[in-house]
């Protein structure tokens, strides 16, 4: 268990630098892609907001929300397991996945632009998602 | 207590760690992201709007998208630019409105060409950008277009005719192709005498490339 903190940790760590490194590039001009094209449409485009501020700084909030509980977790009392911060991040990761899901959408087909950063963050999402253990699973039957 | 403060070490550490991480990456992004496709010294075929004097030795060419925030952060500078350099700098505007991601950037570009055809292209070019926020997303733009017509002083009929003019349209679409024939990206993408100028250049930088031009003629 701890093996699998340490990787949801890592990863939101990588997602961390992602939506910083968004936060700083973004209005500070065109912002290229190396992989994709249109990263610069996606980033300056209207669903790049929500009431002014930009979606990195929520997915920024998210990461290190994640990698808290992941860290807690890894720290753990061996006597005194946590067994919130998993099921926190695997509810907060499958809503995660669900806005990475809506916003891939909205890059494919209302954009019909890619930016790399994001579908990274989407991936990232995903995986979390996977490794996270589902917690209903682990309950002992009556 | 001791238990507490490792996670909350790890935590803060793996934070800070990310944000240099960040800074650096954007560091050298900064480096590296001209667009290979891009030429380094390019022609522009003309057909923009010129601002300034006809005989500067300097030109800067923008391709902008009047809906573009980023566009609406550099026309102060840009005039300031103007006036700091009157006689050695002129500026030469292209269209390129992104209608992908803003749905009103070709509309607000037909009233910059419009208020054109009345002479006033620039004071209209002026007042898109400084009143963005006000028809940029609005889902019918026109009424404000023609509110910043009538503080104009345009004769409105004219201005709401020429709106919807084919020969405008195919005005800005000709920039539009050639923005495109030169791989450029995203607005505002800007080159000096030819020159591309990097994407990610600050304010100042580009005031100390107009003085090296200029101390290089």
């Amino acid at each position: 268990m701890k093996v699998r903190s340490v990787l949801i940790a890592c990863l939101a760590f990588v997602g961390m630098v992602d939506a910083l490194y968004l936060s700083i590039e973004r209005n500070a001009g065109p912002i290229p892609c190396h992989v994709t094209h249109g990263c610069t449409d996606v980033l300056t485009s209207k669903y790049s907001e929500i009431a002014g501020v930009p979606l990195s700084w929520f997915g920024l909030l998210f990461y290190i929300t994640i990698m808290s509980l992941m860290v807690f977790k890894a720290f753990e009392d061996v006597e005194h397991p946590l067994n919130l911060p998993l099921a926190a991040v695997f509810y907060l990761t499958g809503a995660g996945l669900v806005v990475s899901a809506l916003l891939v959408g909205i890059q494919a087909f209302i954009l019909k632009a890619f930016c790399e950063y994001c579908l990274l963050s989407a991936a990232l999402v995903l995986t979390m998602f996977l490794l996270a253990p589902n917690p209903g699973r682990h309950k002992h039957p009556q | 207590m001791s238990k507490l403060l490792k996670p909350v070490v790890v935590i803060i550490l793996a934070v800070g760690v990310a944000a240099g991480a960040a800074v650096f990456l954007s560091r050298g992004a900064d480096k590296k992201t001209d667009n290979p496709n891009t030429p380094q010294h390019v022609e522009v075929k003309g057909g923009g709007h010129i601002r300034g004097s006809q005989n500067a030795q300097l030109t800067l060419v923008e391709f902008g998208d009047y809906e573009c925030p980023i566009c609406g952060a550099w026309h102060p500078f840009l005039k300031e630019l103007l006036n700091r350099y009157p006689q050695q700098l002129r500026l030469e505007f292209h269209h390129y409105p992104l209608v992908s991601v803003h749905r009103n950037a070709m509309a607000g570009a037909m009233a910059a060409e419009a208020a054109g055809e009345q002479g006033k292209y620039w004071e209209m070019h002026d007042a898109l950008l400084e009143h963005q926020n006000e028809w940029g997303e609005s889902p019918n733009p026109e009424p404000m277009f023609q509110g910043l017509a009538s503080r104009l002083g345009l004769d409105l009929n004219q201005f709401t005719q020429s709106l919807h003019s084919p020969a405008l349209q195919n005005k800005i679409l000709q920039d539009v192709t050639q923005a495109q024939d030169l791989h450029i990206e995203g607005t505002p993408t800007f080159f000096i005498n030819g020159e591309q100028i990097h994407p990610k250049l600050s304010m100042e930088d580009l005031v100390q490339l107009i003085d090296a031009h200029l101390r290089s003629k």
